[in-house]
């Protein structure tokens, strides 16, 4: 029989986890159908529930030293309306899953799931954001292109939880957002984009491109910014083809039941020169 | 001015639908149920080498072919589908036996301790490898005119070829049944559109007669023809099972299984070759159709029929050769689909006709205007098109409404601009109300009247229009008119709920019943009076040949859609559909838009975001996350407007309605997709990767 | 496990897997069945209920997450003043065909209207946009949550 755990607090819950095989449960708007078996059967899991979706302490919002921390509890709901977060991180959350669903569904959920079509994570990897994870004995800070490896796989240690997601102070003059689906209510991603960037005076000054839904996981390439970081935006429309055909190696997408790679891969190549041609 | 009945009012069903208190069949408790599932065949085509079960516990049956008393098929047009599998199956998700218990838990236990050894033979999976290997289920032709000459003399000959895809109903309640043998009768409950198809079909499997045999239509949440034929299937199946368990048995599919054994419409692939005279008319066409069938025949032929019959559109080609066939596939079986047939060929007919003009540098509207029928014309079939046409009347107001020729015109990259004529043959195909002769009766009672029908109400109002007809003919107010509950033991065969044919025909029979009524009104406090539907003498039909009137009228109507496509996705935005029909008189306008907006819409889907394939016969999209239909962010605003034009002989002047405004929208934006991109489009569904290939391609 | 909740104004405790969907808890136990089951993983919208005024799906909450939560149906709700307003406004604009979607849609429209009294059509659009309805073509159904928005003015 698999039971269940309700923790009065997050110390709680680390004990638990630390104790026990466990399976953590926030709004479990990803776990119910991952497990779901049919119209009036229960979902199956092989290990105890850890419902962690109440606790206090993952359901806020705070800013520490500039940086922005959201607890990894806060709803997709709660994100849309708090001032705190950023305009491209909102219009990322307002095209995700349905109302009634973003009232259930967390931003830890939607990071520890680790699919590859999570919309929360190309602004997240694109700002560089890092996860507090956190046991009864340790804490860890990390990036969260080390904290996810492969589809459906992340790096948390089963005594651990995911506690806190920290978005560093920075901003962005420039926002592109794009998420291509089936269509335009709720809708699994095929393809998104997000651009971020920093210009003055003409100049960029900062850049950022991640891709969703196109590779194993989230594409981002430091390399390919730091090429275009620097240069004037009057110099960037020569740069595009050839940056373009350095994403196209890093982009490799499938072919499954909602689109088809060729057509992926051609739409976030469009989208790239979309953004880039914006900056000029 | 408006004909008075046409003024809206209230459905009589919507407060209990609203406040959640109508029951549908998954919310209906029975004393003692069981709980049944299908087990079913994972393979596309095989043989049943050998099916091991395990002990099964107290209360625990398996329920498969050798527990049927009768004959092992599903009664319908061609009776070919097998209740439970024999010793092959022809497609994944065929049903092969059924696992009844008391518990869902336990039932899936046992399901997943089944063991099906299978001998794989050779499939086939899609309309070119049936076209390849002459697996067809029924070939029809028929032809007017000299098209043999009139080709041999032709200034100019087109050739084209057209695709449609499968659509899943995607009704919103899933398909459930619930068998209850009891005191030596048979009880079926369910979701249901054929009360009557459904009593045959248990005759059939049972052996019995029809006095044994009730079937009683619970609450139903959709049907668009998903709930036309397949129901049967699923009754069939419960009815034997309870009669084995002694106890009620109960079948609700969740939407997996529902999408993945279920009837879909058509795919279809449509051949033309039209023949222009020196005036870029078309004087002679060649039409090929194609349908995908599935696994099995069951009610396809007359699918292909009313697709053969609806193939010109609202145009006189008078050369014409029509040849249809439907193909065996180890697909999923096609079956009945708001529309039946018509919108395969009418959107291809549509999209020729669009495309033609194109090339030949003219405006789609006016190249359209020279081809139209008129009253006096024949048919395709050689038939008579007996009512006045006004098609005139119904471009001159959708132009005023939608600025159609100014818009076309002033073309902008990636918008776009369409329209789209089209028709409905109102009721049955050829034969067909003749044959079903529906009867109905209206019984007075003090001052409440009675009807007695076997139309369904499934959603699409028509409890509402037919309590309308008799309370309007009888100036009493609805609530003095009742309907009887829909159990064939207390109601007449009036007909399946199909063909649009409810309002018309059934109506039409309520329509006279209730006059014959008004005149008996004091004549005596209980009064009954029946009527069976006469076919009007002046229709003929010839069922080998083709010939004659396949539809007693027709409804008629025009789409404009208006289009954006996002230049770096390619993903379709369709902003606005204009509509204008001729349906005879509304009986109800809410009701009528109900079904115009919805059907518009479920047209859309099916045009554009609707993709369901199926390599080596398995369904690539099989659930709601993988097949998506339009939600609220997805629809146009839609405007629409009739044109009256009263039928004789339908009650106040009605035709048909209900799978009309489906037929319309696909052509409308397929139109204006081309107008948009510059390209033609000859495929549906429109979906971005499709039309970045063919923006690739053109440029 | 135990959970205590509050279901349409009572408080209710079960002993039940915490696993369990809250859908089948509500239809199953409690015989709730305004709450339907069309598709079981939260694309269609017909199992919506609301938990603390918020529309939510049914399919998706396990039960282990309902602690000390109120839980309303429309088998309470539509003793509701409000629930009156929406009633007669979906009669007039033809909001219903089949009815399936349509205690769904009434739950996700209360939950708006909660939030946003007065919403604008794409409001509502959004608001509605993870109920699916497969008869109206959803026009007729905007147009009835707009005349409940004006009728019912005061009332949210
Ligand atoms: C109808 C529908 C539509 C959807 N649409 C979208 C969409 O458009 N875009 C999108 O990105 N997603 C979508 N999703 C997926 C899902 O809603 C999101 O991923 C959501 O953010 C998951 O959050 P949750 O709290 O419900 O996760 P849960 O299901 O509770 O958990 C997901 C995973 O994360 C783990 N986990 C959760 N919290 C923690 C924690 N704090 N520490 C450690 N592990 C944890 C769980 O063990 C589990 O493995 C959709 C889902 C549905 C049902
Ligand atoms: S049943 Fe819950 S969303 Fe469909
Ligand atoms: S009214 Fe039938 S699904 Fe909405």
């Amino acid at each position: 029989m698999v039971d269940g755990f309700r923790p009065a607090d997050l110390q709680e819950a680390l004990e638990f986890r630390a104790r026990h095989p466990s399976i953590p449960i926030a709004g479990g708007t990803d776990l119910m159908v991952q497990k779901a078996r049919g119209f009036g059967l229960k979902p199956d899991f092989n290990k105890p529930l850890l419902f962690i979706g109440h606790l206090r302490k993952l359901r806020q919002i705070s800013v520490r030293d500039g940086n922005i921390h959201i607890g990894a509890g806060v709803l997709l709901s709660e994100l849309i309306i708090n001032d705190k977060i950023s305009e491209a991180l909102k219009m990322a959350v307002r095209q995700m899953a349905s109302p009634p669903s973003r009232n259930l569904a967390t931003i830890g959920g939607n990071i520890c799931n680790a699919s590859p079509a999570g919309d929360t994570l190309p602004y997240l990897y694109a700002v560089d954001a890092k996860l507090i994870l956190k046991s009864v004995s340790s804490e860890r800070i990390i990036h969260i292109g080390k904290f996810i490896t492969d589809p459906k796989q992340n790096t948390l240690e089963h005594d651990e939880l995911l506690t806190e997601i920290i978005i560093p102070n920075k901003i962005f003059n420039v926002s592109y957002y794009k998420k291509v689906g089936q269509r335009k209510g709720m809708s699994l991603t095929k393809a998104s984009f997000q651009g971020l960037a920093d210009i003055k005076n003409s100049n960029v000054l900062d850049i950022r491109i991640a891709f969703g839904s196109v590779a194993p996981i989230i594409v981002r390439s430091r390399e390919i910014e730091a090429s275009i970081i620097g240069k004037p935006v009057s110099e960037i429309n020569a740069a595009v083809p050839e940056i373009l055909k350095k994403y196209a190696t890093l982009i490799r997408p499938i072919d499954d039941a909602r689109s088809s790679a060729a057509y992926r891969k051609r739409v976030s190549l469009r989208l790239l020169e979309d953004f880039l041609s914006k900056l000029s | 001015m408006k004909n008075c009945i046409s003024k809206p009012i209230n459905r009589v069903d919507a407060p209990a639908k609203i406040s959640g208190k109508a029951k549908y069949i998954g919310d209906i408790h029975f004393e003692n149920q069981l709980f049944a599932k299908t087990v079913r065949s994972a393979r596309a085509k095989a043989k049943i080498v050998s099916i091991k079960t395990p002990t099964l516990p107290d209360d625990y049956y398996i329920i498969d072919k050798n527990d049927i008393p009768g004959i092992n098929r599903m009664r319908t047009v061609v009776s070919d589908h097998p209740i439970f599998a024999e010793d092959e199956v022809n497609y994944i998700g065929q049903p092969i036996l059924l696992v009844v218990g008391p518990e869902r838990e336990k039932i899936y236990e046992i399901v997943s301790q089944i063991k099906i050894k299978y001998k794989d033979e050779a499939a086939i999976y899609n309309l070119e490898e049936a076209e390849v290997k002459k697996a067809v289920f029924t070939e029809y032709s028929y032809s007017k005119g000299e098209p043999k000459a009139t080709f041999q003399h032709a200034e100019r000959i087109i050739e084209d070829e057209y695709r449609t895809g499968r659509q899943e109903h995607i009704y919103l309640e899933p398909q459930g049944i619930t068998g209850d043998y009891k005191d030596g009768c048979m009880y079926i409950y369910g979701s249901l559109q054929c009360p009557f198809y459904i009593e045959g079909a248990i005759q059939d499997v049972l052996g019995w007669d029809s006095d044994r045999i009730r079937i009683i239509q619970s609450t139903t949440g959709g049907a668009f023809g998903g709930k036309e034929e397949f129901p049967s299937l699923m009754a069939c199946q419960v009815a034997v099972a309870s009669i084995k368990t002694k106890r009620p048995v109960k079948m609700i599919y969740d939407r997996d299984e529902d999408i993945i054994c279920s009837t879909k419409r058509h795919p279809s692939i449509v051949r033309y070759k039209a023949g222009l005279n020196k005036n870029n008319e078309v004087v002679a066409l060649d039409i090929d159709i194609k349908f995908d069938a599935g696994a099995y025949s069951e009610l396809s032929p007359v699918v292909l029929q009313r697709g053969m019959f609806s193939a010109t559109g609202v145009y006189n080609f008078p050369n014409l050769k029509v040849r249809g066939r439907n193909f065996m596939t180890n697909n999923v079986p096609s079956g009945a689909f708001r529309g039946f047939g018509a919108p395969q060929t009418i959107f291809s007919t549509e999209m020729l006709m669009h495309n033609i003009a194109v090339k030949l540098g003219t405006n789609p509207l006016d190249y359209k205007i020279r081809h139209l029928l008129k009253r006096g014309y024949p048919t395709c079939t050689s038939g008579k098109i007996r009512d006045e046409v006004k098609l005139p009347e119904i471009i001159e107001k959708v132009e005023k409404m939608s600025w159609y020729r100014r818009k076309i015109g002033k073309h902008k990259k990636f918008k776009g601009v369409g329209l789209s004529l089209f028709l409905h043959g109102c009721g049955f195909t050829g034969k067909g109300e003749a044959t079903i002769k529906g009867k109905i009766i209206l019984k007075k009672n003090g001052d409440t009247v009675t009807l007695k029908v076997s139309s369904v109400e499934m959603g699409q109002g028509a409890e509402t229009c037919l309590r309308k007809i008799v309370a309007h003919t009888l100036s009493l107010p609805m609530k003095k008119v009742i309907c009887e509950t829909i159990d064939t033991g207390l109601i007449p065969n009036s007909g399946p709920t199909v063909a649009s044919r409810t309002i018309m025909i059934v109506g039409g029979l309520l329509r006279q019943a209730s006059l014959e009524l008004k005149d008996r009104w004091n004549d005596a406090n209980e009064i009954e009076i029946s009527k069976t539907y006469k076919h009007p003498d002046f229709l003929s039909w010839d069922d080998d040949k083709f010939e004659g009137d396949a539809y007693p009228t027709y409804s008629w109507g025009t789409n404009v859609a208006e289009i954006e496509i996002d230049p770096v996705t390619y993903e379709i935005d369709v902003k606005k559909i204009t509509a204008v029909y001729d349906v005879g008189v509304p009986i109800d306008e809410k009701t009528l838009e109900g079904q115009i907006q919805g059907g518009i819409v479920q047209g859309i889907g099916w045009a554009t975001i609707e993709v369901m394939n199926s390599p080596k016969g398995k369904l690539t999209q099989h659930n709601l996350t993988d097949y998506k239909i339009p939600t609220s962010m997805d629809v146009p605003e839609i405007e629409c407007e009739f044109i009256e034009n009263p039928y004789e002989f339908g009650p106040f002047g009605a035709k048909c309605a209900g799978e009309l405004p489906f037929v319309g929208a696909p052509p409308a934006v397929a139109a204006a997709v081309s107008n948009a991109m510059s390209v033609p489009i000859r495929n549906i569904p429109i979906t971005p990767e499709y039309l970045m290939e063919l923006d690739k391609h053109e440029d | 496990m135990k959970i205590e909740f509050v279901l349409n104004d009572k408080k209710q405790v079960i002993q039940v897997d915490p696993a369990s969907r809250l859908l089948d808890i509500l239809r199953d136990d409690f015989e709730l069945t305004s709450v339907k089951e069309g598709c079981g993983e939260g694309e269609c919208g017909a199992c919506v209920v609301l938990m603390d005024d918020k529309a939510v799906n049914s399919c998706l909450i396990p039960v282990g997450n309902i602690e000390g939560r109120h839980i309303v149906t429309m088998e309470s709700f539509r003793k509701t003043e409000r629930y009156k307003v929406i009633e007669e406004s979906f009669l007039e604009a033809g909001s219903v065909q089949c009815g399936f979607c349509t205690p769904g849609i009434v739950m996700s429209t209360e939950s708006l209207l909660r939030e946003n009294p007065k919403p604008g059509d794409n409001e509502i659009r959004d608001a509605l946009s993870g109920n699916l309805c497969r008869c109206t073509g959803y026009n007729m159904i905007i147009k009835g949550v707009k005349l409940a928005a004006t009728r019912g003015k005061g009332l949210w």
